[in-house]
This record gives structure tokens, sequence and C-alpha cells, in this order.
């Protein structure tokens, strides 16, 4: 059997995961990507934070008898995934750092790193499969229906994917749990994480002030107005807000008001019903496939956001960008997120929302 | 796998005769040395015949020896407590530092510094072992002044000038505070002849016991305490005292005291057996601070063609072979250290492999990690 090494969140699912490949009688490393550092002491900028992932990823890597190392990523996340998260919503955009992590950082460092140290393979606790074939690997959506994650993955360069265990896409969340306890992992039952690593007090916006500093367009008022230009409200910066969104609006409606539109360079927040919110063709850039690409005419399915089914869609243009048709008009189609492209279960690839 | 530990200068395990010393004060003489009854005096003079154990292992007299918990705050003391204690009079105190001490030196100093309560200033130090003390000494002042200087460096090994230390504040009527805890036991250390005032070193460096160590106070220099609550150590560090840590402690340190001669030389013969196999099989290796004196146990290695130190030290420990880049209190962080980077240059380009013997390492030991960091260099170097 091979070395292989697994990259733990010090969460329940990378936990299990590397548990897999103990039992499946690889030789397994365990790593934590220290992505960036919690600690408000610029002092201590130098030493470890304490990452409470770290330390969990520590002792489920010593039940299961494997060593574990801490991959200091901080500069590159940093460059690739929060530079790139505070700039997007600094033009209007409502961007997605996981895809932006997985996509740039995350497996090329680990492949990279992972290869000089005799790791020929690299696993995660993602919730997806991969099924490898003659020609090509295909990647798949995991067998947990709520807690597939290939919406995630669209933007692996493909020739990755042959090199990639995903030991936990086979399983239920509830499986993974039962595994972890168990196996008495000290992970078992922890909560999940829903918050952006990077932004633990679930609010972006003050990660926008630190970054963007006191002065910045998308963090001035403006005006709320109907797609008509009728002037409606006003708001606090428009970088607080995203398409669907119905918070932080006002009241004074007669019926519920969602943003349509974000115009960074009036720093108008458009706002409609929600009939309004609904459209049938959809833009994609900075696209990723993992096969072949579909072709002009060609039916697909295609998944606009993490927690939306996907939809039927045909593919009118594709080249650098890609432009689908709807089967059923989508409400809330929002610039900067994912839309990553099905053909059954197997991601055929993705792109960024224009 | 055959392992090969070569990080001794992290920690090295206690020694057996050590355990066997503590061994009675951990369970049937529990005494608390403060209480008056028999158990209380057993303890008592435990704790004062560990005292003078130690104090004469390095030529200290026990009043000198107050006992704390472990090196970090006996550097903390010294610096906090010896800088506080110089600005009674309402001056502010200077501290100066060499620019290679350890962060339990460098950090108290500028915490102090941050908060007004003293003013710091970084000595230069060259990678031969050279202090720039002149640079110093004319922006004293006359100001009361205390200087930390560390006997050996911990992350190169490399062995400070510390007699030169102690006539130069003679001069400037600077209180002189030396961090030993890579260097008792490593090289001859006689508080009788060198005269510094304040002095540091811990347990767990020596074959002692961890979380146990000593701050020398010279008699006459004053330092002010950092917690209260009991008149325990001279009200320097208050709280019911660790006996069986002291007893270990002073144990360790004279056992180390007295095997020095044999040990020492020992370790520095398997230091140089490592050294010149590294340097055979490893074209443009730089042997960090190879041209200064150094403590017998410490080899630190400038790694030509490496990207990712922390990488290096990683397959390392895949083949068995454990190892640290600059000191081992830094986990995850992949940045050059604070010394290599005063001693190098910011800029420089060398990735830093510290490897380190104890008084239990084997030649077979040695010759195994010698192999290995040679092997995973062929192959992680970058072309």
């Amino acid at each position: 059997m091979s070395r292989v090494l697994v990259a733990m969140s010090g969460g329940v699912d990378s936990s299990v995961a590397a548990a897999l490949l103990v039992d499946a009688g690889h030789e397994v490393v365990g790593v934590t990507m220290k992505t960036f550092c919690y600690s408000d002491i610029p002092a201590h900028g130098k030493t470890c934070c304490g990452l409470d992932g770290i330390m969990d990823a520590k002792r489920v890597a010593s039940t299961l008898g494997i060593s574990h190392y801490v991959f200091d990523v901080e500069e590159d996340f940093t460059r690739d995934v929060i530079d790139d998260f505070v700039s997007e919503y600094a033009r209007g955009r409502t961007p997605n750092p996981c895809v932006r992590c997985n996509s740039n950082t995350k497996f090329r460092d680990l492949l990279v790193r992972g290869e000089a140290l005799g790791c020929d393979r690299i696993a995660t606790g993602h919730y997806v499969r991969v099924e490898h074939g003659p020609e090509e690997t295909a990647l798949r959506r995991g067998h947990d229906d709520g807690k597939d994650q290939s919406y995630f993955l669209w933007g692996l360069p493909p020739e990755m994917l042959r090199r990639l265990l995903f030991p936990v896409g086979e399983l239920t969340k509830t499986e993974v749990r039962e595994r972890a306890r168990a196996l008495e992992l000290a992970t078992a039952d922890k909560p999940e994480s829903q918050e952006i690593c990077f932004v633990p007090t679930g609010d972006y916006r003050d990660l926008l002030r630190k970054r963007l500093g006191p002065v910045h367009p998308a963090l001035e008022p403006g005006v709320i107005v109907r797609s008509d230009g009728e002037v409606v409200g006003e708001h606090a910066g428009f970088a607080g807000f995203t398409v669907g969104q119905r918070r932080g609006l006002g009241g004074g409606f007669s019926e519920p008001m969602f943003v349509l539109e974000v115009r960074p360079d009036t720093k108008e927040v458009v706002v409609g019903t929600r009939d309004e919110l609904f459209a049938a063709e959809v833009t994609v850039r900075e696209l990723n496939w993992l096969t072949t690409p579909p072709s002009t005419g060609d039916d697909v399915r295609v998944q606009l956001r993490y927690r939306a089914p996907a939809v039927s869609a045909t593919v009118v243009d594709v080249g650098t960008e890609l432009t689908l048709t709807l089967g059923d008009a989508q409400p809330a189609i929002t610039p900067g997120q994912s839309a990553v492209v099905f053909d059954g279960d197997r991601v055929l690839g993705g792109g960024r929302i224009a | 796998m055959s392992t090969a530990y070569l990080d001794h200068a992290a920690t090295t395990p206690l020694r057996a005769d050590v355990v066997a010393a503590m061994q009675p004060y951990l369970t049937a003489r529990f005494g608390n040395p403060s209480s008056a009854h028999r158990w209380g005096q057993d303890a008592s003079a435990a704790l004062e015949n560990a005292r003078a154990r130690l104090a004469s292992a390095i030529g200290a007299r026990p009043s000198e020896v107050r006992f704390v918990r472990g090196g970090t705050e006996s550097d903390n003391l010294a610096i906090i407590g010896g800088a506080r204690a110089l600005a009674r009079d309402g001056a502010t105190p200077v501290t100066l530092t060499s620019a290679i001490e350890h962060s339990a030196v460098l950090e108290p100093a500028e915490w102090l510094a941050a908060r007004g309560e003293a003013e710091l200033r970084v000595i230069p130090v060259t990678p031969d072992g050279t202090l720039d003390l002149d640079r110093v000494s004319s922006e004293l002042d006359a100001r009361p002044s205390l200087v930390s200087v560390m006997w050996a460096n911990n992350e190169t090994g490399m062995l400070l000038p510390i007699d030169r230390v102690v006539s130069w504040a003679r001069t400037t009527r600077t209180v002189v505070h030396t961090d030993a805890s890579q260097a008792l036991g490593k090289v001859p250390i006689d508080l009788g002849t060198v005269e510094v005032d304040l002095l540091t070193a811990t347990g767990h460096k020596l074959g002692g016991p961890r979380g146990c160590g000593v701050l020398f106070v010279r008699d006459g220099i004053e330092v002010e305490p950092l917690i209260f609550g009991g008149g325990q150590e001279r009200s320097l560090r208050p709280g019911t005292e660790d006996v069986a840590g002291a007893v270990g402690l002073a144990e360790a340190i004279h056992l180390a005291v007295r095997d020095l001669d044999a040990s020492g030389a020992r370790m520095a013969a398997l230091r140089d057996r490592l050294e010149a196999r590294l340097i055979d099989s490893i074209p443009g290796l730089r042997v960090n601070c190879g041209d200064a004196p150094r403590a017998p146990h410490v080899l630190s290695l400038g790694l030509p063609a490496i990207r990712n130190g922390a990488d290096f030290l990683t397959a390392l420990d895949l083949e068995g072979v454990a190892a640290s880049g600059g000191s081992a209190c830094h986990t995850g962080a992949a940045a050059a250290s604070h010394v290599i980077s005063a001693l190098y240059g910011s800029d420089d380009s060398y990735a830093t492999v510290r490897l380190s013997v104890g008084r239990d390492t084997s030649e077979d030991e040695v010759d195994r990690g010698a192999a290995a960091v040679a092997e995973v260099w062929g192959r992680m170097k970058s072309a």
C-alpha cells in the first residue's frame, strides 16, 4: 500500500477519512493547513496561534497512530483566497472562498508538498466520490445528498483527480459520526463548522473594514433603488449586500423586497419583488473543465449555489465563457458564486457567475 | 522503522538516577516545606539540601539559588523583575539583549519597552561569535541598565563571550543576566569566577524534570517578584515549593556538571562526526556559526537549495529522524527564525536544520541521522 497524505481540518469528516485510510492499510500522514492566524496580537504573529483545529487533528492522529504535521500556508492563502474574497465584495460580488481555496491553494499545495514527502496520493474529508476509469477519473457527488460537497471542487486541475481520495464520499454523515464514535475519536461529536474559516465571528464585514480600511467606496453609504431608478432608501455600504438578500433593506414596502443587483460604480443597491429576482439565463466565467466540455446545444444540469438543487439547462455558447439557458427561471443568480455543471451526478466543470 | 532522536536541545529524557532521587518526594515524603511539623521539616530539609547541591555545582551560595517553574519563568523574572528593581529610584532603565536571545528573554524585554518601563537596545552578533558591545556603551549615559546575553545559543550552539560582557558591564555598572539553559552541563560554568549577577537554567535540557528551573541571583542584586502570595523563595517566587522537582533539578545539575569532562568530549565527538559526514555528502552545506566557539551538543545546518525547511523536517521525521528548525518553540510557523535572520540576514537563502545530541546518543544514531539528512536533501533539493 502507498503513503497517503490526508488533509485533516480537525473536523469529524477528515478524521474519519484518515481512519478509513488507516483501515485500508495505507501508510497515512496527517496534515493540517494553517491558513491564517486567529491571534489578534501582532507580537505573536510568528508563533502558533493554538488554533483548535490543529490540536484536534493532532489528538485524532495520535489515536489513529499516524504522524501529523502542520503546513503553514498563511502567505499563499492570504494572497489567493482572502485578498480575492475582499476584492470580490469590493466589486459588489459574492465570492465563494472555499471554492477558491480548493481550486488555487489547498490541493495544489498538498500535492506538491506531499510528493516531496513521498505521498503519491492526497485525501480529504469532502463528501464527494472519484471514480477511476481507464481514460479519466470522474468526480461525482457524495452519497449523502444533504452533505454533498461537489459544488466546491469544480476548480480542481483535472490531471490532479487521479491522485485524490475521498474516503467519506461513500458514507452518510450519520455513518461518519458513528464511525468516529466507535473509534472514540476526539472529534466524533464536534459541531459542524458553518462559518468561513477566516471569518470566525460570522460577520465578514469586520474583515472587509479591516482589510479595505475605514474609507472605501464599498463601505460608504449609498442609495437603495428600484430597477426603474426610484430611490426607496439608503444603505451603509454595498459590500454588506448580496443578491437575493432581504435583510437590511429597511421597511415600508408593500411587499417583500430582495436585492436584485449591486452596482459598485454608483454605490447603488437595486431591489425588487420576488418575481423580479428570477432569470432564465446565466453567463459563467473563469471556467474549469474536469473532462471534455459540453457543446452548444447540449442539455446539462447546473447548480447555482451550494444549497440549491441542480436544474436543467441548455448550452447556448461555450468558449472562454459559458452561457446557459435554464429550463426554469431561477431566483437570485448571484455574481461571484459558482455555477457547477453536472451530467447526472458527475461534475463536468464549472466557473464563476459573471 | 529504526529511529534517531537528534533533538536533545529541545528536550532530553530524565536520567534514571534523577527519577530515583525524586521518587520519595512524589510519594511518602510529601510534606509542605512551610509546615512546622516533622513532615514539613523533612520536606524543608530536602529543599534546602537540593539548593545547596545545586549551588555548589555552579559555584554559587545556597542563598543565591531561587527555584522557579522552568527556564521561561526564570528569564521573565530576570528581565522584568531585574529591570523593575533598577527603576525603583524613578529612572527608566535600559535593557540590552543580544539579537539572538531566546524569545523568553526578547519578548519580556519588548513588552517592557512597549509599556515604557524600560528602553530596549539590541546588541548585534556576528556568526563568528562577536558581540558589538561598544556600539551600545555610549548610549547608556550612566543610566541603570540590565544586559542579557545567553551563555550558549539554543539554535546554533554558539557560545557567547560572557567574560567580556561581565568586564564591559563593570565599566558601565550594568547588571548582567545570562540564560545558560543550553550551556549548563555542556560547558564549564563557575559563578565564582564568572561574575554574572543573574543566571537562568532549566532542568529538562540536562536530564532533569520539566517545569523546574532556577534563577541564580547574586547576593546584593535586587529582583522584583512577578507573582505574589507567600514568602517562598525569599518572596521572589511564592507558591508551595515543588520539592521533588527541586531535588530532581539539583540532582540533574549535579550529575551533569560532575560528568561534564567526559560527556562534553563525547558529545563534541558525536557532533563532529555528524558534521563531517554531512559536509561530505551535501555540497554547499553551511555549518551555522561553525567558526564560533560552540557548545558540544548542537549542530545547526544551513541547507542549500531547500525551499521549505518545515517540509524538510517533516520528511526527516517520516524517515524516523527527529530534528528541529531553529528552536522547537514555534510549531507550524514557516518563517525563518529571528536568530538565523540576525546572524545571516533576513534574506538568507538557506534552510535551517538543528541536530542535537544527548548523553545517551550513540554513534549509530548519529550515522543514521546523517544518512537520512543527506538522503532527504538529495530528494528535496531544487534543481
